[in-house]
């Protein structure tokens, strides 16, 4: 694994504020507010990762940290579904029996721990088969791109994966001014082994573990969403364009490691917003006001698309002038 | 027989009995010449019979039905009801039950959405909550409102026009316009009023008294113009031509902490302020800060080789058009875009605009660092922008 | 007028005895008004589905009015910085303009305010748009001839002072999109030669945004704008009832009178009743539409954007010209003359001016000095419709730039070849639509001259002795030697299908298919009919005829 540790080496002077800065608030301040939302096969997983993962170099183990952080905006929907007071009586218990759960998969990981290297080896080694299979006519057999077809990836981290097979925009159909976004070819799982294939091997910027969205500051992601990512993906996350055919992507359907892998990996046109320019917390809180805008519901009727004037002077002419029109001409029949 | 004489006879408006049916037919029948027939009721009809004036007397109105009176009224008026027929001549039918029925439910229809607005104006909650902490109903509250007002008033509205299209008599009617002008005699004599009254004034003869009204006539509409307009102006001074970085400003991310080289990756962008009081809110403010890929080079304008700090180089984010905030950055081509009219800039042009309305380069500021108290690199400014930023006006330079 | 009083009056005319009947008669003694309200209560408007476009914008105007009042009641025009403390989360905290947060509270914290301010901006939004139509059948049916050009002007003032109105509300709320709109405007306000800087700063009292905007154009949004449009809708109101309405040529209808409906009751009760229907239109849109969402937008500060950052529709034309506009910007010794000048200040001064002399240039071309108070239909006056066509296709090109970036985005288009199609389209379309609209015109005249030459095609083929087939046409009117119709082409509707001209009942369209008498009602004007033929022998002719015969127009 000689390879594999210069690679680390590297990756770690180069994302020491990605991946060090943010794990420290990440623990304390994501286990707490949780504890009550979680259900038990939850609470065993998590402290596990996140044990090794504090541990051990973090490149190696995000596989599963990020197997599981996708589904977690799923989670928090169901907890928010439970009723206020049922969750409040069953805190308790589900703490008790949490703590009891964690301390016992804690120790069954804490022996395993020294086999926690074979097992992402084994994820990225996956992931290497998925690659050589998918992935190895456009980018080489050793990352090193294909010329006129597709780029090296090597250097380019986890995040890139995530964002780009995770959004389906990877494998490519054909070469066009810019990949769009299509049903994913590869699962969750399986896109986590690749990235643990990618990150392995040149390493980069990839995925914190835990939870991607931070629902404390919706209005502080708010002003950065305004701020930052409002003028290209405008104030509703609806999308807009480039020059010469090149487009900016709707937010509608990206969860939430889709957005955080996108500000790290900076795809296509999209700049890098590297965790100096916008701390994890920030990243966070976008991501929440993100989901939160697009999980709210339009208080004031149908949304017209949230793309504002253009489809209300639409409706206007179409709809209200329509429907006058029908009135007039109905009280100017003879009867 | 009648009292007043205004209808000019000689009125080429006057719609003629049109030649069937005689008029001395039609006088011996009526006798009064109010223009009502004396067919039943409904079927009153005026006589197009215009050879004398028109207004019956009090005491032949005594004897006339309403509508007969109406009738007469009308004719004074030079309004001629040509067709006028009940839409149920029969009252009490059927049909006109059913009319009547139908605009009775539209008016109780919106009785009863009036009554279900009231409840849900008061009963439904309409406070927005965020999503997963609570009740989303409140996403139905203005739609319901917005609803049942809107059939509330169809209702009405339906239902009056109906009733005017169903139940109200059917009727066709002609009015003379006497539209033109005035006769030539009228306005002959009203302008030899304006003439005389001028006259009786003596304006004309007396030029001292004109020109001093003059004089005071234009001061009054004068003041009240400068009292305003004085009020409201503001010398623009140099305010358009300069920003708020100065000579060593700290250069701010919006949060206030201070940007330092080492913060972005390369293709990243990031907008700066003047690290001043204010600095952050000021709308000539706000900058771009760009780092360059490694291997891109801008070629700079004339004397600003310096502007850049190694692969950093900062634009102001107004753009030269119309002052929106031009920041759609493509990072694999290095142009900004302007999201109001589409202007196009490419950073390694120097910020030059390449497509779209935009006609000026985007102002550079001429970046540099300083060692902060923590020992690490930071922005500054080193001048303010050499030219003024944001969309063009007469002076600028 | 002098008038004897007769002792054989009836007694409840001396003396009323309805309360009803005491005011009308006290009043009567003190204003002298019954002979005037009679007049008016008499008027005579026509009858047709077009003339009642102007009433869209002036009920629309009223409801402005009404909600317009009831939104001042929550609203602060204050720029001070407040940190937003109300209901919506999402900002919860944000700093933010007293306007601002004024605006999200009435949209979140009364309630009801936000069904209120919704149907306010779709009101306004129709306003302009129903003022739009209005001055379009105004202009194709020629109405804005002699001696109506005085009324052409003001109705132009309106819509000019409409459209300044709109945008001063779309400011207020003082968020990001509004804010940006603002900023653009102070662009345009820089731009004009000379005086352009000292302008900006008259306005805005400080260099942009500054901390007076918002309180003054509140004060010209619900004050001096909306005086001003009150006191020119009177003027144009007044100005209809003096001179009465314009009317279609047809059957009876002359220049010197008007035929139709009385005030009282039947139009009252559908113009009232159209009142209504305006009102509910709007308040559904106001209920199921959302229209300017704010709090997606968020506050207004001048380093954020939004990409898709439209004005309202009305404004979408300026919009579109100077998105299209090339990069002319002039420097005459010293001085800049930036690009923005040309597309949002001359432009619309040009299209305005345009505009307004169209009536005089009309008049000078075709010498036609006469006043006119029967309309034209658009094809017979070919030219003026082709110039309105053109007039009309410029500007939804503009329309088109002025969304250009989501019409590229909805139809994956690239962003700069739309630009460049919009560009060539605006200088090609206009002229093509010009050429396309006098053929149709001239096409359709041919056709009306045909039909009354010929008749109406009946569908019907007929085999002549000679083996020739030829198809049957129905004559509309006496027909000459050669089975030539006689009658004179009079600009009005010729009709074309045999349904329009046949039919056992009158011959008066419905609205989607032909009137039918209900059955009973047929029985008794049956009956009525023959009473009449009776009653009418005795008196040497029916009276039906007599009324209906009238002459015709030469």
């Amino acid at each position: 694994m000689s390879h594999d540790d210069a690679a680390r080496a590297a990756v770690d002077a180069d994302l020491e504020s990605t991946v060090g800065a943010d794990r420290k608030p990440e623990v304390g301040a994501d286990l707490e507010p949780d504890v009550d939302a979680l259900d038990l096969s939850d609470v065993g997983f998590d402290p596990a990762v996140r044990q090794t993962g504090a541990e051990d170099d973090s490149t190696l183990d995000h596989p599963r940290a990020n197997s599981h952080t996708p589904t977690r905006g799923l989670r928090r929907k169901r907890a928010g579904r439970a009723g206020r007071l049922r969750r409040r009586l069953s805190a308790g218990l589900v703490l008790m029996i949490a703590l009891l759960t964690m301390g016992g998969i804690y120790s069954m990981f804490a022996q395993a721990s020294s086999a926690d290297d074979s097992t992402t080896a084994a994820n990225a080694d996956h992931g290497r088969q998925l690659f050589s299979l998918g992935c190895v006519t456009c980018h080489g057999a050793n990352l090193q791109g294909v010329v006129g077809r597709g780029p090296s990836l090597i250097g380019v981290g986890g995040a890139a994966v995530y964002y780009q097979v995770g959004t389906g925009r990877m494998p490519l159909v054909r070469q066009g001014a810019e990949a769009v976004r299509k049903p994913p070819r590869y699962s969750l799982e399986e896109v986590s082994d690749l990235a643990a294939y990618i990150q392995a091997n040149g390493g980069g910027p990839t995925l914190p573990q835990g939870s991607l969205r931070d629902d404390k500051n919706v209005a502080e992601g708010g002003q950065l969403f305004r701020l930052n990512c409002a003028q290209c993906h405008g104030a509703a996350g609806r999308g807009a364009v480039l020059s010469a055919g090149k487009g900016i992507p709707s937010l509608a359907k990206a969860e939430d490691y889709q957005i955080y892998a996108a500000m790290l990996h900076g795809p296509e046109n999209m700049p890098v917003f590297n965790n100096n320019q916008l701390t994890p917390e920030q990243k966070r809180s976008i991501i929440a006001y993100v989901q939160t805008l697009k999980e709210s519901k339009d208080p004031g009727g149908n949304g017209l698309a949230r793309i504002g004037p253009v489809s209300e002077g639409a409706v206007v002419w179409i709809v209200g002038i329509g429907l006058v029109l029908v009135s007039i001409l109905w009280i100017g029949a003879k009867s | 027989m009648t009292t007043s004489g205004m209808d000019d006879p000689a009125a080429p408006t006057r719609p003629g009995p049109g030649g069937v049916g005689s008029g001395a037919e039609r006088s011996t029948s009526l006798g009064d010449g109010t223009g009502v027939t004396d067919q039943p009721a409904p079927r009153g009809l005026p006589a197009p019979e215009h050879s004398s004036p028109d207004v019956p007397s009090v005491a032949e109105l005594a004897q006339m039905d309403t509508e007969q009176a109406m009738l007469a009224g009308a004719v004074a008026d030079g309004v001629f009801v040509e067709h006028r027929r009940n839409r149920y001549p029969v009252p009490g039918t059927r049909s006109e039950k059913r009319a009547e029925l139908a605009v009775a439910a539209c008016f109780a229809i919106s009785f009863l959405a009036m009554i279900a607005f009231l409840v849900v104006f008061v009963a439904v909650p309409f406070k927005w909550v965020l999503p997963g902490q609570g009740s989303q109903t409140f996403h139905l509250y203005t739609p319901l409102l917005g609803t049942l007002l809107g059939i509330s008033l169809f209702g009405v509205g339906i239902g009056a026009v109906l009733w005017a299209k169903w139940l109200m008599p059917e009727e066709e009617v002609v009015q003379d316009r006497h539209g033109g002008p005035s006769s030539e005699a009228d306005q002959l004599m009203t302008a030899a009023t304006f003439k005389s009254g001028f006259e009786d004034t003596g304006l004309a003869r007396r030029s001292l008294l004109k020109s001093t009204l003059g004089l005071a006539g234009g001061a009054l509409g004068i003041v009240p113009l400068v009292a305003v307009v004085g009020g409201l102006v503001k010398k623009p001074g140099n305010k358009l031509q300069t920003t708020l970085f100065t000579k060593g400003t700290p250069i701010v991310y919006a949060d206030g902490r201070r940007a330092s080289p080492s913060d972005l990756q390369a293709g990243g962008l990031v907008t700066v302020f003047p690290g001043v009081e204010g600095g952050v809110k000021a709308a000539d403010s706000p900058t771009l800060l760009i780092r360059l890929r490694p291997n891109q080079k801008i070629k700079p304008r004339e004397n600003q080789a310096d502007y850049g700090w190694n692969d950093y180089v900062a634009y102001s984010k107004i753009c030269t058009h119309a002052g929106c905030p031009a920041s759609l950055y493509e990072q694999q081509t290095s142009r900004l875009l302007c999201p109001c009219h589409q202007s196009q800039f490419d950073v390694l042009l120097d910020a030059k605009p390449v497509f779209g309305p935009a006609a000026r380069s985007l102002p550079r500021l001429p970046l540099g660092v300083e060692k902060g108290p923590d020992g690490k690199d930071y922005f500054i400014s080193l001048s303010d922008y050499t030219e003024p930023i944001g969309p063009g006006f007469w002076e600028r330079k | 007028m002098t008038t004897t009083i007769h002792s054989d009056l009836p007694r409840n005319f001396q003396k009323p005895r309805t309360p009803l009947g005491k005011v009308a008669k006290g009043s009567e003694e003190r204003f002298g008004l019954a002979a005037g309200i009679r007049k008016q209560l008499n008027k005579v408007f026509p009858d047709h589905w077009s003339f009642m476009m102007g009433e869209i914008a002036l009920y629309s105007f009223i409801i402005l009015l009404l909600t317009g009042t009831y939104l001042t009641f929550f609203y602060d025009a204050s720029m001070a910085e407040v940190a937003y403390n109300g209901t919506y989360a999402p900002l919860q905290g944000v700093e933010m303009s007293r306007a601002y947060e004024t605006t999200l509270n009435i949209s979140f914290d009364v309630r009801g305010g936000l069904v209120i301010r919704q149907i306010h901006h779709w009101a306004a939004l129709m306003f302009v748009a129903a003022m739009t139509i209005h001055m379009f059948r105004v202009f194709f049916t020629g109405a804005f001839r002699k001696p109506r050009e005085a009324n052409w002007l003001i109705g132009l003032s309106l819509l000019t002072l409409g459209v300044v109105e709109g945008f001063a509300g779309y400011s207020l709320p003082d968020d990001l999109l509004s804010g940006t709109g603002l900023r653009i405007a102070d662009a345009i306000m820089l731009s004009i030669p000379v005086i352009g800087s000292w302008v900006s700063f008259l306005v805005f009292g400080d260099e942009f945004p500054g901390t007076d905007i918002i309180g003054r154009l509140y004060i010209a949004h619900v004050l001096l704008i909306p005086a001003v449009l009150a006191a020119l809708i009177g003027a144009h109101l007044a100005l209809v009832v003096k001179q009465k309405h314009t009317q279609f040529p047809g059957p009876g209808n002359t220049e010197d009178t008007v035929r139709g409906e009385r005030v009282y009751p039947v139009y009252a009760a559908k113009a009232g009743g159209f009142f209504f229907l305006v009102f509910g239109v709007l308040a559904g849109l106001g209920g199921l539409a959302q229209i300017n969402p704010i709090w997606l937008f968020g506050p207004y500060n001048p380093a954020q954007v939004s990409s898709g950052s439209q004005p309202d529709w009305y404004m979408a034309m300026l919009d579109g010209s100077t998105r299209l506009f090339p990069q002319w910007e002039t420097r005459l010794f010293g001085y800049t003359v930036p690009s923005v000048f040309w597309p949002t200040v001359v432009l619309p001064t040009i299209l305005l001016t345009l505009a307004a002399a169209y009536p005089f240039i009309e008049a000078r071309l075709t010498k036609d000095r006469d006043a006119h108070n029967l309309l034209q239909r658009p094809r017979d006056v070919p030219v003026r419709t082709s110039l309105g066509m053109m007039a009309i296709s410029f500007v939804v090109v503009l329309f088109i730039g002025g969304g250009n970036d989501l019409v590229a985005k909805v139809f994956n288009i690239s962003m700069n070849a739309m630009m460049w199609g919009l560009r060539i389209a605006l200088l090609l379309v206009p002229p093509m639509v010009y050429m396309i609209t006098y053929r149709l015109c001239i096409g359709l005249q041919r056709h009306d001259r045909e039909v009354l030459e010929h008749g109406i095609e009946t569908g019907i083929i007929k085999r002549l002795p000679s083996g020739e087939f030829i198809e049957v046409h129905q004559p509309l009117g006496p027909v000459d030697a050669h089975g030539h119709g006689e009658l004179e082409y009079a600009g009005t509707s010729v009709p074309k299908r045999m349904n329009q001209v046949g039919g056992a009942t009158r011959a008066i369209a419905g609205f989607f298919r032909p009137v039918r008498e209900k059955p009973d009602v047929l029985e008794q004007l049956e009956a009525i009919h023959q009473a009449e033929l009776e009653s009418s022998v005795s008196h040497g002719g029916s009276v039906e005829v007599q009324a209906h015969r009238r002459q015709l127009p030469e």
